[in-house]
């Protein structure tokens, strides 16, 4: 088998044009939009603007993006019983449509928000599946679709996977409805992207998933080619007005799918329809194309549907090359002569061997993915990741403090829990440059200057790999309440362009010009897990240094809400951790690597992480220390995974509750990351809690494991070269 | 006007979170977007809403946006000649 061809076996789409493949085909032949009047929820201040939602879809008691999810998964799933190995899924809004309406309702059963974290939309596919293995959330915005597509590619080409579930789904939302609208992005007259006289987007919803797999099925609907990420690392919301960073996502897609500009016959464009966007990708498409291939944005047609936008162009490039046609750039009427780019203006038969299809997102976020005709184009080289993942510098935010001060406090034997400061959170960063930043970004940058400073590095990494759990809470919280209490009327554009996932991730590599592959995953408890993994994923023997992060905030409304773990009127903790590593072996330094990442529902889940860690015998050879990460919502559940583990291993060192000491948030495993690579570095590890002992003395040549238990079973290996 | 400009003054420190720059820090006639106080077109957004808001006056159109925002001075006189709650 030749694991560097990843064919689509099959495809699920919901957007305004229909459900399903041949509703899609049907309506983008007879260039129909999916743009009309607001029916999901009403507005105090009527007339709506014009929106793009999914008409029929099912009715079910899970929110709007999960069941949008989960009706495109059966859909890509077709007649296959296997569930896929992993699914991979982008989103931005997760539950939030239905967390509105209960934040309305002031209903403060933490229960009722169950849904509302991101992870639980591909958790919820992943529990209709039956899939055993990951469940990842991308969250970058407009491009979380490509970006998700784009990870799955890398980790089945790596062979960690052979069958991925992967694309995005997002519902609209009052929050993106009035966001939007709050930054003059909507066209009131509906989006009608390149054209001279277009006024913005119309902001949509939608799913879509794509069947990927390096076992090549009887009848595949394309291949997926290659992927490119970039970051423009320049503005927060507004593209790089050149498209640099959008030109250079679409150059690192061709060298990645061993092709060249003259090889593509179509280009999906991302073409929202705001001024901005649309100039920048012209401008980028004039410089990598001088003489471009038909090319249009379905947007006009199925409006922006977010983290579903990059999925659901990916499904029609896969159609568009099967069925021999090309959709138009529905609404466009007018050539904008700045521009120099002529969309299509009406669908066109052509046969199509490969497509560039475009997405880009706030924070910079750009993700190109080249789609082609399967067994047409060679394959290209393959995947080189031979070293391990070198840790060159760490760092930590704790109640504590900085690193200095969390790890003295830890190795008396005391908790660190507690909330920082915010200025003293912001005490090196620039005030100019964060004063519109509020507490989870001014987090992910403390973390990522203290990481930089204590690489030794003289540039700065290029990629940034950012787990969060909740994500912007303050942002959020701020925005909808100021959406309730102007009646509507005045929402903060500053907050909502701060409130999406991955800004923090974009304002650290605005401040570091990071401008390569900048993803942000969110897995709950897990969410710094996730970043690893992706990193683990994306970087290859040849990539640059890279930042991994993971933060989480406390927020006084929204934490006790949403965090199963945090008990209503406990004082909160929050903080986390950041890496500066790269895949290079390097003696002497600490490497990590993440052999496990599975529900705790997958059968014979602890035999397998015991496999997957070389079994009891090596355990036993090898591990000195052990640090288990059991959140309190799963204390029972935790404690009972951790003695079965134990038993089965025959493992007898010292195990350390590191949530008895970070406080319980979602990313406190990062701050565990950075704890064990202290003790591999100093040899030294606390005492247990509330005891009157001695530090411990870390035996030499040992590794630590840092252990993640509960809903999922994680396992992070740490040990010095 | 001179007390519209104060109070403008004290409201974009405040919307914009200039924790760094004081009302006498600003002069009124230098350029408002892209110049010292490193404001950008999202600021301007925020300005928007709170001139909406706060004065009733609605800018929602880029070439008029551009020209008000020009300066503090030029915002001031706009939203002077504009607002029904200002009457002068």
């Amino acid at each position: 088998m030749n694991r560097n061809n990843v064919y689509i076996a099959g495809a699920g789409i919901l957007s305004p044009l229909g459900i399903g493949l041949e509703a899609t085909e049907k309506a983008l032949r007879e260039n129909r939009s999916g743009i009309g009047p607001l029916g999901v929820f009403s507005i105090r201040h009527p007339p709506a603007l014009p929106v793009a939602e999914v008409q029929e879809l099912a009715d079910s008691p899970l929110p709007r993006t999960h069941t949008l999810a989960i009706q495109a998964a059966l859909q890509a799933m077709g007649d296959r019983r296997e569930a896929p190995d992993a699914i991979i899924l982008g989103t931005t809004t997760g539950g939030i449509l239905s967390t509105e309406q209960l934040l309305t309702d002031k209903v403060q059963n933490p229960q009722k928000y169950s849904y509302h974290g991101l992870s639980t939309v591909a958790e919820a596919v992943a529990r209709q599946l039956r899939c055993p293995g990951k469940a990842l959330t991308v969250s970058t915005a407009c491009s979380s679709g490509a970006v998700a597509i784009s990870l799955a590619l890398k980790m089945l080409q790596s062979g960690k996977a052979e069958w991925i579930l992967a694309g995005g789904a997002d519902s609209l939302s009052h929050l993106t409805y009035f966001g939007f609208h709050s930054l003059q992005l909507v066209d009131p007259g509906g989006s009608k992207p390149f054209d001279k006289n277009r006024q913005g987007m119309s902001v949509g919803e939608g799913a879509a998933l794509l069947l990927l797999t390096t076992t090549k099925p009887e009848k595949p609907l394309a291949q997926l080619l290659g992927a490119g990420l970039s970051c423009d690392a320049y503005h927060a919301a507004a593209p790089q007005p050149q498209g640099k960073g959008a030109a250079k996502a679409m150059q690192t897609a061709l060298e990645n799918a061993g092709l060249t500009a003259d090889d593509i016959d179509y280009i999906s464009l991302h073409g929202t329809g705001t001024a901005d966007n649309d100039r920048a990708e012209a401008k980028a498409v004039s410089d990598l194309f001088p003489q471009p291939p038909p090319l249009s944005s379905i947007k006009g047609a199925t409006g922006h549907g977010l983290a579903a936008a990059g999925a659901i162009e990916a499904v029609v490039a896969a159609l568009a090359i099967e069925k021999s046609f090309l959709p138009a750039n529905t609404g466009y009427r007018e050539a904008d002569p700045e521009l120099q780019l002529t969309p299509l203006d009406k669908p066109v038969s052509h046969s199509t061997a490969a497509v560039l299809s475009n997405s880009f997102g706030f924070g910079g976020n750009n993700g190109c993915l080249i789609i082609g005709r399967p067994d047409t184009f060679a394959a290209v080289r393959p995947l080189l990741q031979s070293a391990p993942l070198s840790i060159l510098g760490t760092s930590c935010i704790s109640g504590a403090g900085n690193k200095e001060a969390s790890m003295s406090r830890l190795l008396q034997g005391k908790s660190m829990a507690g909330m920082l400061d915010l200025d003293a959170i912001s005490k090196n960063l620039p005030t100019r440059k964060i004063r519109r930043l509020k507490r989870l970004s001014r987090l992910a940058l403390s973390l990522a200057a203290a990481a930089y400073d204590d690489s030794g590095l003289t540039q700065p990494p290029k990629s940034v790999f950012m787990g969060t759990g909740w994500g912007a809470l303050s942002e959020t919280y701020d925005f909808l309440k100021k959406l309730r209490d102007t009646e509507e009327q005045f929402p903060s554009p500053i907050d909502f362009v701060g409130s999406v996932h991955n800004s923090a991730a974009g304002q650290v590599a605005i401040m570091f010009g990071s401008t390569m592959a900048n993803i942000t995953t969110s897995g709950g408890d897990y969410s710094f897990e996730q970043a690893v993994l992706a990193a683990e994923t994306m970087l290859d023997d040849t990539s640059p240094p890279a930042f991994v992060l993971s933060a989480d905030e406390g927020h006084d409304q929204f934490s006790p809400l949403f965090d199963p773990s945090i008990q209503p009127g406990a004082p909160l903790a929050d903080g986390g951790g950041g890496f500066c590593l790269c895949r290079k072996a390097i003696p002497g330094k600490v490497a990590l690597q993440i052999p496990f990442y599975r529900p705790a529902a997958a059968p014979g889940v602890l035999d397998a992480l015991v496999n997957a860690l070389g079994g009891a015998e090596r355990l036993r050879n090898q591990n000195g220390l052990i640090l288990a990460g059991i959140p309190a919502c799963s204390s029972k559940d935790g404690e009972q995974q951790l003695l079965e583990f134990l038993n089965k291993t025959m493992l007898s060192v010292p195990v350390l509750h590191y949530r008895e000491m970070s406080g319980e948030f979602a990313s406190a495993s990062a701050l565990a990351a950075v704890m064990a690579v202290h003790f591999l570095e100093t040899g030294l590890f606390p005492p247990p809690l509330a005891s009157q002992g001695r530090e411990g003395l870390l035996p030499a040549a040992k590794k630590v494991l840092v252990l993640g238990l509960g809903t999922t079973i994680t396992a992070m290996e740490f040990w010095i070269q | 006007m001179d007390t519209l400009t104060e109070e403008l003054k004290n409201k974009l420190i405040e919307i914009l979170n200039l924790t760094d720059v004081s009302p006498e820090d600003i002069d009124e006639n230098e350029q408002l977007v892209g110049g010292e106080l490193g404001i950008d077109s999202i600021d301007v957004l925020e300005m928007v809403v709170m001139v909406e808001k706060e004065y009733g006056v609605v800018i929602n159109n880029k070439e008029i946006g551009e020209k008000v925002f020009s300066t503090l001075a030029a915002l001031a006189e706009y939203i002077h000649s504009n607002s029904p709650r200002l009457s002068s």
